[in-house]
């Protein structure tokens, strides 16, 4: 157990390694999306409400700013799969070595994906810290109990995304490029998931199909427990936690064809 | 062709110890370390030469060639190719020259080559008639023509690399620079490649410099060689001046009956080179102990064939290497 | 001069046709290019569409102006799609692996190389989207005359700056290497100009109008053509143009210098 657990260790301390060699890089996406927050968001949001004082879908300025800057946060844990790195793998043979190693493939990337999102676990910290303290009292500080929960379902949504970004990265068995496929999945799941506009605002029939989806739970669900809002709290994990099993089994799945494949032409 | 006088170049690259500790600790307070590539280098190439730059990995040939065509700049010294300075790059320049790395692919990879060559005919606004003109001869010289309409990436490294080079004379450069252009390839391939520039070079007087590993490459092509050792130049002369640095040396080699032990001092001198099971050991020479030396190792071991040879360059290589104070 | 433009312009010719073959031998990757822009490019429109459901104005613009401008937007988008956009991400490629040595040995201008060499041909099909688009958003604006015409220079326009740019900010690749982080302040810049610059306050709309004029991309061309008494923020556009062409000369001359090539 000890041996397996080194195993990890060190893939991680590999995975933090390359994560930090370029500096400017790191800083650059790691304040990024407090920036675009406050610049784009905030503006874009003050503007709305300045010609149209009061509740827009329910929420006032106040909690409109609050909702984004937890979509924000939740985007810091959820968003943090690699499937680049894994279609690459496939495309230059670099399997074959984990078809040999006592350490399989999920195995590395999975590591990866916990160095990664440890690392942004400390970059939600600083945001929210630096966030509290630019915009002064305007914001409400989060209860303990929601927020905890929140920061759960948005670490659940991280596991959801980590198998479908290792789903995505093995169509490269099939597929010369994948990456087109993932930024749709983005896309998508940017518009799904409230990220833009929450939900409240969407047409009522496509909320309630949404709710079925795991989309809502990865932006919209933690936003809400963190603003202290527990409705619907079980149906999120139910909902997302079927869905992060259904894409790990599914992503199993397609690696064991994919596999069949590769070594049927013999590489 | 090529004057070079008192040239340097130095880089500047940052270390890190191993694992998230490291990897910390550079983030914050990098340690930056200047690597001198080139140091004080002199050089003057003739038209119609062909040198050979040795010298093992990381000695700074690469570098040099990179300076010749003005990809990099040089820290320091003047450099003149051409009757210019390379890297200001004039077009005229760039024109003249051509560039071939075996370890580097200019064809585009999902094409066949001839849509690149199309692609460099216009680059070097090479006409129509000449451009096809050149393109039969060629393909022909390098027996490619077939070649020439199949995707870059299902052809093999052999048959890629003649692609290569036909691509680099495309526009009749006045000089080429070779960097490693056979590595990777197997014996054949490497002597179609040898074959093809030796005859190249016959009928067009180009100048050539080229780096290789392969000292068949170099003893096939090469008039001259440039020893490089850690940046700075320590040989410059014949191919013929070369070979008999260690003085008249000749390359003998033994096989023996039984087993010999290969710590035996009286083989020490001769830079022995023994096979696994100790029964064959090849030595240096020096011509004029030959005689006597051959007769004791006769009389004294178990030998049941030998032959001589002059030393191999590849063995003048491996020896200034291993004790570069014999230059 | 005239020798040049009719060398380039026969590269150009050339670069097209290999991208053109290159592009059919992959086909699924085409497709899914074509409908990745299309995906961004309808949820973008109807994002904007669900929030006017709830509200009538954002500054002074109604719902038709805003997805005017959007359309717009995508227009800008889909130029730079097809014909730079895939140079962005093969330039640090090509500096990290040392293929960019190629580049500096040829007898062409190698900014010229860099950024136009490979184009999508894919995204060129979705001109049949955002063209359509704008024509029906500028009806519901009611675009005069003179801003019909307008309209296609003004779109290059702001295609043309938002390249300058970002080709600008590529120089740094020379000094990083790593390209992510330049590739990373690329998009968050298209994101800030996606809205109108009145959106922001003033400081920063200051900046970003007058220090990295990323807000004239799209609002130069629209204020313009909905009321062409606007037309201060187009002649800034052109001028920054101009600037930026002679920076982007000097950056990457020193660029160029201090470019190490990969060792071997």
């Amino acid at each position: 157990m000890k041996v397996y657990l080194a195993k990890w260790g060190a893939t991680m301390a590999v995975t933090w390694s390359n994560l930090l060699v370029y500096r400017v890089n790191f800083i650059l996406q790691s304040i990024a999306p407090l920036f675009v927050f406050l610049l784009v968001k905030l503006s874009l949001w003050y503007r709305i409400y300045e010609g149209q004082p009061g509740l827009i879908g329910g929420y006032s300025f106040g909690q409109m700013a609050a909702y984004h800057l937890w979509v924000m946060i939740t985007g810091l844990l959820v968003f943090n799969g690699n499937s680049q790195r894994i279609s690459e793998d496939i495309r230059l043979g670099r399997i074959t070595s984990y078809l040999i190693y006592p350490f399989s493939l999920w195995e590395f990337h999975g590591a990866g994906f916990l160095a990664r999102t440890l690392l942004q676990t400390g970059i939600a910290i600083f945001t929210i810290f630096a966030a509290l303290a630019l915009l002064g009292g305007r914001l409400e500080s989060p209860s303990f109990g929601p927020f905890v929960l929140g920061l759960l379902l948005a670490i659940l949504g991280g596991v959801f995304w980590f198998w479908i970004n290792y789903w995505v990265g093995l169509v490269a068995f099939w597929l010369e490029e994948t990456w087109t496929l993932m930024v749709m999945l983005q896309i998508v799941t940017y518009f799904l998931s409230g990220a833009i506009i929450p939900l409240e605002l969407y047409p009522e029939w496509l909320r309630t199909i949404l709710l079925y989806s795991p989309f809502p739970y990865i932006a919209y669900g933690p936003a809400q427990l963190m603003m202290g809002n527990l409705e619907g709290v079980g149906r999120a994990f139910l909902v997302l936690g079927f869905w992060a099993l259904v894409a790990s089994w599914f992503a199993q799945w397609v690696w064991r064809r994919g596999l069949r494949l590769y070594t049927a032409a013999g590489i | 062709m090529i004057h070079a006088q008192g040239l340097s170049k130095r880089f500047k690259s940052h270390q890190k110890a191993p694992g998230f500790k490291g990897a910390i600790q550079s983030f914050f307070d990098r340690q930056f370390e200047t690597k001198t590539a080139i140091e004080n280098f002199d050089l003057e190439v003739a038209p119609g030469e062909i040198i050979g730059l040795l010298g093992p990995n990381g000695a700074g040939k690469t570098t040099l060639m990179k300076m010749f065509t003005g990809i990099i700049v040089p820290s320091e010294g003047s450099l003149n190719v051409l009757g210019t300075v390379p890297h200001k790059r004039s077009r005229d320049f760039r024109k003249q020259i051509a560039l071939v790395m075996g370890q580097k692919s200019q064809l585009w990879w999902d094409l066949p080559a001839l849509d690149s060559f199309l692609l460099l005919q216009k680059y070097y606004e090479i006409d129509k008639k000449t451009f096809e003109h050149r393109l039969n001869e060629l393909s022909e010289l390098l027996n490619v023509t077939k070649l020439l309409r199949v995707h870059v990436r299902k052809l093999s490294l052999g048959e890629r690399m003649k692609l290569e080079l036909m691509s680099s004379l495309l526009h009749d450069p006045k000089i080429i620079f070779l960097d490693e252009p056979t590595i990777g390839l197997d014996l054949v391939a490497q002597k179609n490649i040898r074959d093809f520039l030796l005859n190249y070079h016959g009928e067009t007087g180009v100048t050539l410099i080229l780096t290789s590993h392969y000292m068949a490459d170099i003893q096939a092509l090469a008039k001259r060689v440039v020893l490089v050792l850690e940046g700075q130049k320590r040989f410059d002369d014949s191919l013929e001046a070369f070979a008999g640095i260690l003085g008249g040396a000749k390359m003998v080699a033994f096989r023996f009956g039984s087993v010999v032990k290969r710590q035996d001092p009286f083989f020490e001198p001769f830079s022995p080179l023994w096979n696994a099971e100790g029964t064959r050991v090849e030595l240096n020479i020096p011509e004029d102990r030959l005689r006597e030396l051959g007769q004791q190792i006769l009389r004294d071991y178990p030998v049941v064939d030998f032959h001589t040879e002059n030393l191999p360059i590849e063995r003048v290589m491996a020896q200034l290497l291993e004790r570069p104070e014999l230059l | 001069m005239i020798k040049r433009i009719k060398q380039y312009g026969s590269i150009y010719g050339a670069f097209v046709s290999t991208s053109f073959s290159e592009a059919m031998s992959f086909r699924a990757h085409f497709v899914l290019l074509i409908v990745m822009d299309l995906v961004f490019y309808g949820t973008h429109l109807w994002s904007i569409d669900i929030l006017y459901d709830h509200i009538h104005l954002i500054g002074t613009w109604r719902r038709e102006h805003l997805l005017f401008f959007a359309s717009v937007m995508l227009a800008i988008n889909q130029l730079t799609m097809t014909l730079v956009s895939e140079n962005y991400w093969q330039f640090p490629l090509m500096i990290r692996t040392g293929n960019f040595d190629f580049h500096l040995v040829k007898p062409v201008s190698s900014i010229f190389l860099t950024f136009f060499r490979t184009i999508r041909p894919g995204s060129m099909f979705n001109m049949a989207f955002t063209a359509p688009a704008v024509v029906y958003f500028g009806l519901q604006v009611d675009l005069g005359f003179w801003a019909w015409i307008a309209l296609p220079f003004g779109i290059v326009l702001g295609f043309l700056l938002q390249n300058s740019l970002e080709m600008l900010f590529s120089c740094a690749m020379f000094w990083m290497i790593d390209g992510t982080g330049v590739n990373f302040i690329r998009i968050e810049f298209q994101q800030l100009a996606r809205w109108p610059d009145f959106v922001y306050p003033s400081m920063l709309r200051g900046a970003l109008t007058y220090l990295v004029p990323v807000l004239l991309i799209g609002s130069a061309p629209v204020r313009f053509l909905l009321a062409p008494s606007d037309f201060w923020p187009i002649l800034g556009l052109v001028v920054f143009l101009l600037f930026f062409w002679a920076l982007l000369g000097f950056f990457w001359r020193m660029g160029l210098l201090a470019y190490e090539s990969a060792s071997s």
